[in-house]
């Protein structure tokens, strides 16, 4: 059975702002730009997939993570 | 036969220890192709995308009348459309829910249109789901 992983920790190390253009492995990030629109435009070069992801932002927004003292609750 | 996917840390969240479901995701709003990774949310009734991916899919969102939802932070101002999606080579027409006022990378699928495509398996005890397409004639 095929397995997926992406590791966003990884990927999106060093990339503080703006977006990441991520290969259709998932393991490494190809282009990154300022902007999406910088991103996708230097994406054009390539042929394969590329998946578009923002870097540098608060995630935990994302999935709802409820802070109760030291415990998480989603 | 269904595909297995780890459940993904992002970064910030290292010392929660919270993992989300997420998938890849490209969607198509005609000659527009956008792909990006999407939150698995069996919670959400459905799909969202930020104005910022709706732009990028060349959705007009703006034209198209605003509906009030409701989550557990707040309300918030929505414009459903219709466009498709395809994920690991299956296509499928979704109406997906363009959310004003939402972080850029927000993009999530729920259960009226993932989880009526496909069978759904989380195994939060492995920190992995599987997905495996239903097959239609």
């Amino acid at each position: 059975m095929k397995r997926i992983k992406i590791d966003f920790v990884k990927l999106l190390r060093g990339y503080k702002a703006g977006w990441v253009g991520i290969s259709s492995d998932f393991k490494k990030v190809l282009v990154w730009g300022k902007t999406l629109d910088e991103a996708t435009q230097k994406a054009k070069r390539f042929e394969k997939k590329i998946y578009f992801f923002p870097s540098g932002e608060s995630y935990s927004n994302f999935i709802g993570i409820i802070y109760y003292g030291d415990k998480i609750k989603l | 036969m269904g595909i297995k996917l780890n459940y993904s840390l992002l970064p910030g969240l290292e010392k929660t220890g919270v993992l989300a479901p997420m998938i890849p995701v490209t969607f198509k709003n005609g000659k527009h192709e956008f792909s990006t990774i999407a939150l698995v949310d069996s919670g959400a009734e459905g799909g969202v995308i930020s104005t910022v991916i709706a732009d990028k899919l060349g959705i007009k969102w703006e034209k198209i009348p605003a509906k009030t939802g409701f989550s557990v932070g707040n309300n918030f101002l929505f414009h459903p459309i219709d466009i498709n999606a395809i994920i690991f080579n299956h296509e499928f027409s979704l109406k997906i829910n363009v959310v004003e006022g939402i972080f850029a990378f927000k993009c999530i699928l729920g259960r009226k249109d993932l989880f009526k495509r496909a069978k759904i398996c989380f195994e939060g005890y492995k920190n992995q789901f599987e997905v495996a397409f239903r097959e239609f004639n």
